[in-house]
């Protein structure tokens, strides 16, 4: 179980103050698969790395029942001047996993060969994001935190995610922020808008996808 | 209660070692790579600096400084300098350098300052072992009468050091100034780091000036250790301990109040 209690998330730059998040409350139990909408900057990924304890709520609380990923997204997790190896390895450490069995997984999720040796600042964005879920595919988390990123990649790392994620790991969690409505109504039970920092909860998703659609 | 509170405790110390362990082994491929001698690089601009400065020295101011051998002399005050000095300017920006790792929950910001001052403090201290190792065998540097308040001093100046690092990576986090600041205080804190001068060459009254410095302290404590009854040396332990501790309690609270509102991208 993740519960957000009161989540308030403010930036302050020099004197000015932008409000991202009021009063956002929510939770999710094992097995949801949480649809996070909202227009861009309405503060979906604000929300995620709350959540996964990258950055943390200017108040408010959030308890972690279950083991979470880190925010799998464009930016973050991994150091551009490392190869895609060395990265494999500095997480196999901090999670203290075994790194030939990582190594062996990451090769063969991300089909990217000796691209792995070379640093991660060469990557595309579509390059990143497949070692980012084999990553996290390789270490089993409870609930993985997904932000926009399963639509970069081509179709073959698509329907690759699409298998390890929502079939292979039907039972894990997930929440997902994205644009693509498709994707939304065809793998998650549960839908959140995100609208002028207020969070709206919604069991049908179908509903919630047409209301996003016309905000 | 209190079991499960060891048990998590544990539990916590052991994940943090990890990290800390993994961070300092991404720091050196990162800052050294994998070429030629590799993480032996870290030893060699302390190594050099008081090398060079040593042999300057000696030319300047011929083989002996009030009885005791100059190379030694500027080589045991050039290198602790150097950890300071390394030390405090790596951990300027330091969060933002490493905001990418702040992605995985288990990193917590204190294992950046950590992580990056033990490679300097392994650094010099290999330095330090390695030169004077060196100059044993050319008869330039005494074997250490006391060896066990040479390394209490070296803790001391680390210590010391580790809580000013402690401080400055949230301050330099919280105001730019801080980093356009910060090698000029370093350079003027040179002749209060006890480097060219012991407490017992001054007059008493500087001497007492001088000896509020932790820096000061602990250094007299690491050149006791390597000259013994050959030199006179004024301490007082608790002086780099009490300032350690204050140091390092405001530079905690710092860092817990700058990861509140630290943003990653």
């Amino acid at each position: 179980m993740i519960v957000c209690r009161n989540i308030y998330k403010s930036y302050k730059h020099g004197a000015s103050r932008k409000q991202v998040l009021n009063n956002v409350n929510l939770s999710i139990a094992p097995g949801d698969r949480l649809a996070l909408l909202g227009r861009n900057g309405a503060g979906k990924s604000t929300l995620i790395k709350l959540i996964g304890g990258v950055e943390m709520p200017t108040s408010g609380r959030i308890t972690r029942g279950m083991s979470l990923s880190w925010p799998l997204g464009f930016a973050g997790g991994f150091q551009g001047s490392l190869t895609g190896y060395d990265n494999a390895r500095f997480i196999s450490r901090i999670y203290d996993r075994d790194y030939k069995d990582m190594k062996a997984f990451v090769e063969d999720f991300t089909e990217m060969g000796r691209q792995l040796a070379m640093p991660v600042k060469t990557y595309s964005s579509g390059m990143r994001a497949r070692l980012a879920f084999a990553l996290s595919l390789a270490i089993e988390f409870d609930c993985y935190l997904i932000d926009e990123i399963i639509l970069v990649g081509d179709q073959n790392f698509q329907r690759k995610c699409q298998y390890e994620l929502f079939e292979k790991r039907q039972d894990r969690t997930m929440i997902l922020a994205s644009h693509s409505t498709e994707v939304v109504r065809q793998f998650c039970n549960r839908a959140v808008i995100i609208n002028q920092g207020h969070a709206t909860d919604y069991t049908d998703v179908d509903h919630a996808v047409d209301l996003y659609s016309a905000l | 209660m209190s079991d499960r509170a060891m048990r998590k405790l544990r539990e916590g110390w052991r994940i943090q070692t990890r990290v800390i362990h993994a961070l300092i082994i991404r720091e050196l491929h990162t800052r050294f790579g994998r070429e030629n001698i590799g993480f032996l690089w870290i030893m060699v601009e302390p190594l050099l600096f008081a090398g060079l400065v040593a042999i300057i020295w000696r030319f300047m101011k011929g083989p002996e400084e009030h009885g005791i051998g100059i190379i030694a002399f500027v080589v045991t005050g050039y290198i602790p300098i150097t950890l300071f000095r390394h030390g405090v300017s790596r951990s300027v920006s330091i969060f933002v350098a490493n905001s990418s790792l702040m992605y995985h929950r288990q990193v917590k910001i204190l294992d950046f300052v950590l992580a990056r001052f033990a490679i300097e403090v392994i650094g010099s201290m290999m330095a330090y072992v390695f030169i004077a190792s060196i100059l044993v065998l050319f008869d330039e540097f005494p074997i250490p009468a006391q060896p066990g308040l040479l390394v209490a001093g070296w803790m001391l100046y680390s210590l010391f050091t580790l809580s000013l690092c402690f401080m400055v990576a949230p301050l330099s986090e919280m105001s730019e100034v801080l980093e356009k600041f910060m090698p000029v205080v370093t350079y003027v804190m040179i002749p209060f780091s006890g480097l060219f001068t012991m407490a017992s060459w001054l007059t008493p009254t500087m001497r007492e000036y001088l000896l509020w410095s932790p820096f000061v302290n602990a250094m007299e404590m690491m050149r006791k250790g390597i000259w013994g009854g050959q030199i006179t040396a004024y301490y007082n332990i608790w002086n780099p301990l009490a300032c350690s501790l204050v140091a390092s309690m405001l530079g905690l609270a710092l860092c817990r109040h700058v990861r509140r509102t630290l943003t990653v991208e």
